[in-house]
């Protein structure tokens, strides 16, 4: 029933049912079942942990900071995805997150003002740095994918000593010590009130959102008609872009209810000259902050890729048969090869992420994201078999194993309790999966 | 630029030994055993010289007190691996050491080098991690007197109010047992008792995997939601060591709490900065330097024919174990009796951080003061 939706989101390619049963009237909706289903569980996650605090849990700065905290994970997931869709593994992620987190520090405190001739005040430093850790990522993950694709090397060996040999380099890059004291404006990747895009550029984002559901699902009907596709009934279609456009809103309104905390807008009101206090104190809404605007972006690219660029189709193909698209000429070794360019890429944002939010780098930074990220990727239904995986999935997958290990750390259960849950939850989500998968074929 | 760095943090800590031992005391323990002191061979094997405070300071501390009376110093690194510390012993051995300085990678695995040495009627000791032998000397900082001191400064700025505990790894007896220890022999169970003290994060603390700064961000930055939820104000953190202590800060700032006053542990650079910036109150520093410099001078002693027993040791007054100068016992928790030193920590607060800086220790005064204005700054960095 959810095959087609689990190969890829294509649309256009669904016969719709004619049955007038709920699941029918669902199926007519073509709603993926799958992530509809996920949804489903953070919610009873939250909520549960809401019952459980007393209703102190579900509160908007409690979930920003399980979103932030969640981020760069899910950023990497999203690449994690293909990677397995296309019958591989990457377990040097949380070493090459140690790296480039430990690069950008090493940039900005040491090589930037003493090897490169670029003072604190040298312009768009936080840019130039996010650029080099970027090309670095993308330069070793193309080395371990040229390994794996062109030599033939299998990727579990490559990537596996990616994790010890990269995650060496870290040590003698920082001789071991930590290293802190980044630029104010690289600070800013890694959230917080500052760091956020503020409570106007929020509903902005919540609108633009909105109007792109909307034109998505009239553009979608459109091109359906024009090539005589099946089309969803109009109440459907209006169903989805209202349910759409109202998660939207409720998630922006939800994180503008998100306030500076009083004492910074104090501090930076009496700064900055903003006049006499309001009656109550400031207000001022946090909105989203920049990691979960990042990781939005890269969501939406990552999805394009694997939906609607060839590439995408591509690895899929690869996944679900790797003989049948070689010989239907796709260049698999550098279809292969580009996924983990990609990954590379994406290590480089996670790191930038982490090391913003620490204010730094330590040794350890990124050690067992490998671990995480693949969790999210199969907890979100990706299917270690091959040419099985959605990237919204994955990033939901983050967030369900993430709001595990904050809501239990919020309730005060010690990390050997997090751990055991999570590890059960991981089993619990698969077996789930692969039950649903037989019971669908 | 990272090994040109390291020369000169060498050359610094060198420089200070020197013009320690040429100082107001001559110390006569070492001018007593500089008279063994030239066949001396004192054979070191470490386990994993990649950290770099073994190069920073210990090292130099054993060396210089062994040349400067004339004797040998050879080494070797073990790599973290338990078989090849057992090799290393075997060839410092056949160099001809005389005393073996071992940093045992396990305190079990190394057994077999311990019997080979005395086998051979080489006095052993156990450098900063403990051997379960009954023949070994046994030098060591105070791990309770630790979390005491961290305790104790803290309690000292927030006599009461809500503490937060931010202990280390689940299976290193350090966080579960000693440190916590010693914050309860400075009064943490009594205080919590008598209600003077709420702990915030449950009767235990947080414990903190691996003790990974990026852990310990995550699980503060809960703490600090789970406290405003519950409309309480966190007045301080105990933090067990620097790198929990690290990511405890950048919570703080990620949440913009402000800093009540909080502890760590080792002296390392970017805490002894965050102290010098006022976001971290203490930083209990153990001063490696004088570890070295007490096993230099044991094994000098050795070499001459001391017997464990009749060594006496002279190290800086601020590390000087309140036993005095001559080893005492210890009680193993194998229930081993060993003869031990054990050397007292320094609380380094904004206003004691010459001490580190005037010691030689790794952290410069550049690394200290990175940030710090001048002009509001602690004394140390004016």
């Amino acid at each position: 029933m959810t095959n087609v939706a689990d190969a890829a989101p294509a649309s256009g390619q669904v016969q719709p049912p004619a049955r007038t049963s709920i699941r029918g009237l669902i199926a007519q909706t073509e709603i993926d079942l799958r992530l509809f289903g996920m949804l489903l569980a953070l919610g009873v996650i939250l909520l549960t942990f809401n019952i459980l605090s007393g209703g102190k849990f579900f509160q908007p700065t409690n979930m920003v900071t399980l979103a932030v905290q969640a981020s760069g994970v899910a950023v990497i997931a999203t690449g994690m995805v293909l990677v397995i869709v296309s019958r591989n593994i990457d377990l040097s992620v949380g070493s090459l997150v140690g790296v480039i987190a430990m690069t950008y520090a090493l940039l900005m405190t040491d090589w930037m003002p003493n090897v490169l001739g670029m003072g604190p005040d040298f312009p768009f430093r936080w840019l130039i740095a996010l650029g080099l850790g970027i090309g670095l990522g993308a330069l070793v993950g193309g080395l371990q994918g040229f390994i794996i694709a062109y030599i033939g090397v299998p990727s579990f060996i490559v990537t596996l000593g990616g994790l010890l040999s990269i995650r060496g380099v870290v040590w003698y890059l920082s001789s071991g010590a930590a290293r802190s004291g980044l630029d104010p404006d690289f600070q800013l990747i890694g959230g917080g009130a500052q760091g956020s895009i503020g409570g106007t550029l929020t509903w902005i984002l919540a609108l633009v959102g909105c109007l792109a559901i909307v034109l998505l699902l009239i553009n979608g009907r459109r091109q359906r008609r024009r090539f005589d596709f099946p089309v969803r009934p109009v109440w459907a279609e209006v169903l989805l872009g209202v349910l759409g456009c109202a998660a939207v809103v409720a998630v922006a309104a939800f994180a503008n209810a998100n306030l500076w905390p009083e004492g910074l807008a104090a501090r930076i009101a009496a700064r900055d000259n903003w006049g006499p206090t309001p009656e109550g104190g400031w207000q001022i809404p946090t909105g989203f902050p920049y990691p979960m605007v990042l990781l939005l972006g890269v969501t939406l690219v990552m999805a394009w890729l694997a939906t609607r660029r060839r590439f995408g189709r591509y690895v899929y193909a690869y996944g679900g048969n790797p003989d049948a698209a070689e010989l239907a000429g796709i260049n698999t070794r550098w279809t292969i090869l580009k996924t983990f360019v990609l990954m590379g890429i994406l290590c480089a944002i996670a790191a930038a992420i982490a090391s913003a939010r620490l204010n730094g780098a330590t040794l350890d930074v990124g050690q067992s994201y490998e671990l995480y990220v693949i969790a999210a990727a199969v907890v979100g239904g990706t299917s270690f078999a091959g040419g099985i995986g959605s990237i919204p999935g994955a990033v939901l997958g983050a967030f369900v194993m993430q709001s595990l290990a904050y809501g239990l750390s919020f309730m005060g259960v010690n990390s050997p309790g997090q751990n055991v849950v999570a590890g059960i939850v991981l089993i619990i989500a698969v077996g789930f999966d692969t039950l649903n998968r037989r019971r669908g074929s | 630029m990272f090994s040109r760095k390291l020369i000169a943090l060498v050359g610094a800590a060198a420089v200070m030994a020197a013009a320690c031992s040429s100082g107001s005391t001559p110390s006569p323990s070492a001018a007593a055993s500089g008279g063994g002191g030239e066949d001396c061979v004192v054979g070191v094997s470490w386990n994993n010289f990649q950290q770099p405070r073994w190069a920073a300071t210990d090292e130099p501390g054993i060396k210089d007190t062994v040349e400067a009376a004339g004797g040998k110093y050879i080494s070797a690194d073990a790599n973290l691996v338990n078989e090849q510390q057992l090799t290393d012993v075997d060839s410092l051995i056949s160099q001809g050491a005389k005393v073996l300085i071992l940093l045992a990678q396990d305190q079990n695995a190394i057994l077999p080098a311990v019997q080979k040495a005395k086998d051979a009627g080489i006095p052993v000791i156990a450098y900063d991690r403990l051997i379960e032998d009954t023949s070994v000397l046994y030098l060591t900082f105070d791990n309770v007197a630790v979390g005491k001191a961290q305790a104790a400064a803290l309690f000292e700025k927030v006599p009461t109010g809500n503490y937060v505990l931010i202990k280390g790894d689940p299976g290193d007896p350090n966080a579960s047992t000693f440190l916590p220890q010693g914050w309860d022999d400075a009064g943490l169970k009594d205080k919590v008792a008598s209600g003077d003290i709420t702990i915030l994060n449950g009767p235990d603390g947080t414990f903190t995997d691996a003790w990974k700064t990026e852990k310990a961000q995550s699980n503060m930055e809960a703490i600090i939601d789970k406290a405003n939820a519950d409309g309480n104000k966190i007045d301080a953190i105990l933090a067990e060591n620097d790198s929990t202590a690290l990511g405890v800060v950048a919570a703080l700032t990620a949440k913009n709490y402000g800093f009540p006053p909080l502890s760590g542990q080792d002296g390392d650079p970017a805490n002894l900065n965050n102290v010098a910036l006022g976001k971290q109150y203490v930083d209990v520093w153990k001063n490696s330097l004088e570890l070295g410099k007490a096993a230099g001078q044991a094994a000098l002693q050795l070499c001459a024919g001391t017997a464990i027993a009749d060594l006496s040791i002279t190290v800086d007054p601020s590390v000087q174990p309140p036993t005095g100068a001559a080893p005492t016992d210890f009680t193993t928790p194998g229930s081993n009796v060993v003869k031990a030193f054990i050397l007292q920590p320094t609380p380094v607060t904004a206003d004691t951080l010459n001490l580190p800086i005037d010691a030689g220790w790794y952290a410069t005064k550049d690394d200290i003061c990175k940030g710090v204005d001048p002009a509001t700054g602690p004394a140390a960095c004016k």
